[in-house]
């Protein structure tokens, strides 16, 4: 409850509210709401963050691949406007359903609880959910999944660990893509792995290149899948 | 990135109290942000500026303060600051989540928040005292 304070200042009252409404707890408290019905459903989520252009949406067509046998799987995929993804993950036989932010650089909690209204969640016990491009707005907004996946690549340069420290404090699994093309760009991947464990020793790496396959069971060992 | 949205919440949730409270206007509202958020406060003033014109809330001052992260470890026990790590070979100093004392991973325990802790509205004063009579 609101304390108040009333001072009367001459023909007005003014009136001191302490409303101590914390913003950002109105999202933790969705995603804790999220948290508890994927619980009660028996059904292990995971929130793939990363920049544009990293891999994800081709990862989670690898994920959805290999895991395919083991896991009843939808995919929530947010998307600014299109659904290009969508088509090419649902092309491997899973329920996806595209979440448009339109503008929104991020999911959030209410969103994703929102989405849940389509998904029957008795009749999975994997949700992949696809975060919007972006390697810094989805970190401050948990969507109540067990796990949290940063993906990575190469090709952004040697710098993008260093200048989004507080997108990796957040994340449980770490991926750096396109492992091939490591040489190229004159990047060693040992290298970011070991910056990203400076800023979060107990981090999860997996060197991956989501075109062949090539340590996305690693990656699965990671998310302990 | 998301200071809009941010803002109108916050503009939203200041409404929402005055308008409980009766109020004529907002003077003043005060905001804590975590230096751990990912909010900048220049963008967020800014965004709160344009969000009020035409509202009760408009000429309102706002006043952010800034807190600094704190972390806490599971492992030894350690609580405080958060380290900045400032390693010449990197050129740019860089947070860390690991505990100055033991090496494991420390968990962020303040500095995340965005809260409106008080607003000062103006009220009429009601001459007739009570409104039931």
């Amino acid at each position: 409850m609101a304390n108040t304070k009333d001072v009367i200042n001459g023909e007005e009252v003014t009136l001191e509210v302490k409303p101590g409404t914390n913003i950002l707890e109105l999202n933790k408290q969705l995603a804790e709401k999220n948290k508890q019905l994927l619980t009660k459903h028996n059904v292990k989520a995971i929130d793939i963050m990363g920049s544009i252009g990293a891999g994800k949406t081709s990862l989670i067509e690898q994920l959805v691949q290999k895991l395919k046998p083991k896991y009843k799987i939808a995919v929530l995929k947010g998307d600014l406007t299109t659904t290009i993804d969508a088509e090419r993950v649902g092309r491997h036989g899973v329920q996806v359903l595209t979440i448009n932010t339109g503008r929104e650089c991020h999911l959030d909690a209410n969103v994703v609880a929102r989405a849940f209204e389509r998904i029957n969640l008795d009749e999975i016990d994997l949700l992949i959910i696809e975060n919007v491009g972006n390697l810094i707005c989805p970190a401050e907004f948990p969507l109540g999944t067990e796990k949290r996946v940063v993906v990575v690549s190469v090709t952004e340069g040697p710098y993008m660990i260093l200048k989004h420290p507080f997108t990796f404090m957040n994340a449980d699994v770490m991926v750096i893509n396109k492992k091939d093309l490591a040489p190229i760009m004159k990047i060693d991947p040992k290298q970011l792995e070991g910056q990203v464990k400076e800023i979060k020793p107990d981090v999860k790496v997996a060197i991956t290149n989501a075109l062949t396959g090539d340590g996305v069971e690693e990656l699965i060992k990671a998310m302990e899948l | 990135m998301h200071e809009l949205a941010m803002a109108t919440q916050i503009v939203e949730n200041v409404l929402e109290e005055a308008k409980r409270h009766d109020a004529k206007k907002v003077a003043e509202v005060h905001l804590t942000i975590g230096k751990m958020s990912f909010l900048g406060v220049d963008q967020i003033k800014f965004s709160y500026g344009i969000l009020v014109k035409d509202t009760i809330l408009e000429d309102s001052k706002l006043i952010v303060e800034e807190k600094d992260g704190k972390i806490e470890c599971n492992n030894c026990g350690y609580k405080g600051t958060i380290e900045i790590k400032d390693d010449p070979a990197y050129h740019i100093p860089v947070p860390t989540l690991q505990c100055p004392k033991c090496g494991q991973t420390a968990k962020i325990v303040e500095g995340k928040e965005c809260t409106i802790t008080s607003i000062r509205i103006l009220k009429q004063e009601d001459k007739n005292g009570c409104k039931q009579c």
